[in-house]
């Protein structure tokens, strides 16, 4: 068997089911670029009327975007009906597909499902043949609102009475994905929300530094932060209730003062080791409790209880798997704890909450999301042993002759655990109300380091200026601006730089040569990009970019086609690269009032850049 | 439908229906009994009944879409519900016993395909309420893909247009704001439509300017900062289309940028598509703005959606035991496209089992 169908046997079926037109996504580029290319010899051609509608519609779109004229998909598309439509394309291309279905003129478009979200067009089918995805370097499944993005294209209101959602499996492609994907309810949003520096130097440029934290608070990811502290503030509130019984007693910190006792009494004697236990594990042994999610080497599950071996003492937990079962293994296997606890109503037998949380637990761990953040867990320095004075001193301790002696004894191992658990909800309280504003105070450490911010967090002159370019990277940007390092270029090499800083794909491909001005700046830049690093991811900085989007401004007799000679990049990649850089150069030119000279140069370049294909769309 | 009879609709359907109805809706849901359920329903979609309405709907079809357990049938005839709920898919017609699911035949599967008769345009419940929150405040849309939204979103902008107020309509993508100018160009005449990019204006100053998120976020900056821009003084209306990008990575931050420095005057139509927490972008809105912000939302489909399996030698079978997409049950999977996956799955692994 085929490891995927054939695609003139896919429009085949297609066609004879009545379920054209119909979006196909594939997984890459180079599978809809193979599929259009396997129509060549294909008998499935299409009636001359309907070539003519094609041709019809190609004309109009021609005549406002030339560069659709020569496109060598042409022939395929007229012939069989059939599109490829992904980011390899320039824009013009994909207006001429999109057009064309809406006209319904074709049966089929081939398009990659990492552009799902950019596919404004419906069709009567979709097809599906993957349940994963490449992102940043690795395949993830689709998440179910991501499934349903996708599906969501079929059935055209008005023109369908059903819609239909098509999986024909490709290797790797995991059916239960897509099934839950189809049948599930879309996962809830969470805020992806940072704190940039021009976020900080357009903040504090319009409000004083006392009213940023109130507006800091407005965010959506401070709303879903005040949420979690207010879960855990009830969790909170229900520990003071279970902390009543252990008030003060003789002494009114008893816990503390039993505690350095137990611990002094216990050093004495230099008794066996404890149990060797890494403090991670310790650390993270804390953070399994009850209903929290973790990730085993094999799946994920969530915790039930946690409790101690009979024998070693081995921290150990009891874990609700996905099947159903529940699992005891040691804490130690735990790969990965996540940021995600459940309720959990505890019981003190098997299995080892009540029936309710049970069912509903089992439900949860179904419907968790692919990816789930992790816990950062900080590891304690291990406990320092008591200095000696102290445990000398024992007989100091007022504990073996206290008539609360044996509630104190008893009680301790509770109440201690119990007031740990209130210190730790206090502190995650505390962080997940302040975080944002330290986050913000970090920036501003920084933006004051490097002279963009007084001491009172005010603007400086180079602030003023610096909070006008608000793209990725801006660190880096506005230091090269600072260090002189653009002063007196040639546009081109403004052009070459900028573009090596705006790209951020690794896709390899081959590129023609640099010039050796550019190639001694770009190691200029790169050395600072090294140095900002602590502070700033640097950009990939690509020779072999630079040189191309160079090229493009210092040859301008160079031609679209001739630049597209000249690399194995895709013409839509090269389309967005440039498109990128000026969106960039356009922001330098938006310093003029302080640095007329580069926003002169930068001018240049805008006008040197805009010509050909680049000029065609607004 | 009258809130009572609603109410009692709800109490006629077994809690684990009601549980999926408040998914998203109610916090905390599974904690509910099920009066207490029915109560909170009532209450959190109290500006939303219609929509809660139609999801309830919904899943009452599904329900019996599906193969039904012997006792089912007879309990739903004493229930009698007020709005008997419609079958969109004919029965089965294979003719198999009524035991543990007969699957759908592809021939009913595919049947209704085709294209409806034309019919005059009425705007949907949906669309028209949120139109009609959008005078009194702030509104987060989330419905499916393909739902209407751009209808809402061109009324809206029509409306604020008749009262000279600006309107700005925000789209993630370059592309999306290319087709938009020329869709609504075409609407309003190309005097009333502007368009700002990265690095060009076209018609800056006219009512109604297309932008994407960035653009407009920049520009909120700079009105903050003193560079005030006069068209955000009459600005009326904030147009967020696709703004379940929310939650992307990289992205997501600069739709929080906007929503925060949203000038107050300026009404904010947030347009999503289905996502799991609606409501909680309202909650947010309502909490930061100066209005409350509705919720207009449902999860059904307008067009029905079915699922199929294409085998790689060209058979197609029906995915779901269901004609209809078994919404909750990921394991109604039709024998038929189960066995042929097993196969197919056999004949591609090299290991000859499936991976996990
Ligand atoms: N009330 C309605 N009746 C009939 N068709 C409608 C109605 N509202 C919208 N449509 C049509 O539905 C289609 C999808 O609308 P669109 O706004 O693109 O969906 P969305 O943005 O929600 O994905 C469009 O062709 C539109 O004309
Ligand atoms: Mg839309």
């Amino acid at each position: 068997m085929p490891p995927s169908i054939h695609p003139v046997d896919l429009i085949t079926a297609l066609r004879q089911k009545h379920l054209t037109p119909a979006i196909v996504f594939l997984t890459s580029r180079r599978a809809c670029d193979e599929a259009m290319e396997s129509f060549d010899h294909a008998d499935i051609v299409l009636p001359p009327v309907r070539q003519e509608a094609i041709d019809a519609v190609l004309q109009q779109v021609i005549a406002q975007y030339p560069s659709v004229a020569d496109h060598p998909l042409i022939p395929t598309v007229r012939r069989i009906g059939v599109a490829a439509h992904h980011a390899g394309h320039l824009p013009s291309w994909k207006i001429a597909v999109e057009e064309l279905m809406r006209q319904g003129c074709l049966d089929a478009v081939f398009a990659t499902t990492t552009l799902a979200a950019g596919v404004d067009f419906p069709a009567r089918t979709v097809v599906i043949t993957q349940s994963s995805i490449r992102k940043a370097r690795d395949f993830t499944d689709l998440t179910i609102g991501e499934v349903q993005q996708i599906a969501g294209r079929a059935g055209r209101r008005g023109k369908d009475q059903v819609g239909f959602a098509v999986i024909a499996p490709s290797p790797y492609i995991d059916l239960s994905v897509l099934t839950k994907g189809l049948t599930g309810h879309p996962e809830p949003i969470e805020s992806q929300f940072t704190i940039t520096y021009p976020m900080v130097l357009n903040l504090l440029k319009a409000h004083p530094l006392e009213q940023i934290q109130s507006i800091l608070a407005k965010s959506f990811a401070q709303f879903q932060l005040n949420r979690r502290a207010e879960s855990l503030e009830r969790k909170l509130d229900a520990l003071h209730v279970q902390m009543e019984p252990f008030g003060p007693r003789i002494c009114t910190d008893w816990i503390t003062q039993w505690q350095t006792f137990d611990q002094a009494r216990r050093q004495r004697p230099q008794r066996h080791q404890p149990h060797h236990e890494s403090p991670e594990l310790s650390a993270r042994f804390h953070f399994m409790t009850p209903g929290r999610v973790v990730g085993l080497a094999r799946g994920r599950g969530i915790v039930l209880r946690q409790y101690r071996s009979k024998g070693q003492r081995h921290p150990m937990i009891s874990v609700l798997r996905p099947n159903g079962t529940v699992t005891e293994c040691p804490a130690a296997a735990v790969v990965e704890i996540f940021d995600r606890v459940f309720d959990c109503e505890e019981t003190s037998s098997f299995p080892w909450c009540s029936a309710a949380s049970f069912d509903e637990l089992c439900y949860q761990l179904t419907e968790l999301p692919p990816r789930l953040p992790i816990l950062p867990i900080l590891v304690s320095q291990e406990s320092v042993p008591l200095p000696d004075t102290v445990v000398q001193s024992l007989g100091d301790f007022p504990c073996p002759t206290c008539p609360s002696r044996p509630a104190c004894q008893k009680d301790f191992a509770i109440a201690h655990r119990l007031r740990q658990e209130q210190q730790r909800y206090v502190k995650s309280i505390q962080a997940l109300r302040a975080s944002l504003w330290h986050r913000f105070q970090e920036r501003v450490d920084v933006l004051q380091k490097f002279g963009y911010l007084t001491s009172s967090a005010q603007l400086t002159a180079d602030g003023e200026w610096a909070r006008l370019i608000r793209i990725d990277h801006s660190l880096l940007i506005t230091e090269l601006i600072r260090a002189e390092a653009f002063s007196g270029i040639e546009p081109a090499i403004l052009t070459g730089i900028l573009s090596s800083i705006a790209h951020d794909d690794d896709r390899p491909g081959s590129f023609p040569r640099i010039s050796p001005g550019l190639s001694s700046l770009l190691g200029q830049v790169r050395k600072l990009a090294e140095s900002l690093s602590p502070y700033e991811d640097p950009p990939l900085l690509r020779a072999d970019v630079a040189a191309i989007a160079e090229r493009w401004v210092a040859d301008p007799q160079l031609t679209w086609i001739g630049l597209c000679r000249l690399t194995t990049m895709a013409e839509g990649d090269l389309y967005r690269l440039l498109a990128r850089t000026l969106e960039f150069l356009s922001q330098i030119h938006a310093l003029h009032a302080t640095h007329p000279g580069l926003a002169d140069t930068a001018s240049k370049a805008i006008a040197l850049i805009r010509r050909g294909v680049l000029e065609e769309l607004p | 439908m009258t809130t009572d009879e609603l109410e009692q609709l709800l109490a006629q359907q077994p809690v684990s229906l009601l549980h999926r109805l408040a998914r998203g809706r109610v916090h905390r849901h599974f904690r509910a009994g099920k009066r207490r359920l029915i109560e909170l329903l009532l209450q959190h979609s109290s500006q939303n009944l219609a929509g809660l309405e139609s999801d309830l709907q919904t899943l009452i079809a599904e329900r019996q879409a599906l193969p039904q357990r012997p006792r089912t049938p007879a309990r739903r005839k004493e229930e009698a519900a007020p709005t008997p709920p419609k079958r969109q898919h004919p029965p089965t017609t294979g003719g198999e016993p009524d035991t543990g699911g007969p699957a759908v035949s592809l021939a009913s599967w595919l049947e209704g395909i085709g294209v409806p008769p034309p019919q005059p345009f009425v705007p949907d419940p949906w669309q028209v309420e949120a139109l009609a929150a959008l005078a009194e405040g702030d509104v987060v849309v989330s419905v499916p893909t393909g739902s209407g939204k751009t209808y809402v979103a061109i009324e809206a902008a029509r409306r604020a247009m008749e009262d000279n107020r600006t309107v700005i309509y925000t789209s993630p993508l370059k592309a999306l704001s290319n087709t938009k100018f020329t869709e609504f160009s075409r609407l309003f005449g190309p005097e009333k439509v502007g368009i700002l990019t990265g690095d060009r204006q076209e018609n800056g100053q006219a009512p109604l300017l297309i932008m994407t998120t960035e653009i407009l976020r920049n520009l909120l900056y700079d009105a903050a900062s003193g560079e005030i821009d006069v068209r955000l003084d009459t600005l009326g209306l904030v147009i967020l289309d696709e703004s379940q990008y929310l939650a992307d990575p990289e992205r997501g931050v600069v739709w929080e940028e906007t929503i925060i420095f949203c000038p107050s005057q300026a009404r904010l139509l947030l347009l999503s598509a289905s996502i799991g927490n609606p409501q909680d972008i309202a909650d947010w809105l309502s909490s930061i703005r100066t209005t409350t912000c509705r919720l207009i939302r449902h999860n059904k489909r307008t067009v029905p959606l079915r699922a199929g399996y294409l085998h790689p030698n060209g058979k197609l079978v029906p995915l779901f035991k269901t004609a209809s997409i078994p919404y909750g049950h990921p394991n109604h999977i039709h024998p038929e496209a189960k066995r042929l996956f097993m196969q197919y799955e056999e004949e591609t692994l090299p290991s000859g089992r499936p991976r996990r």
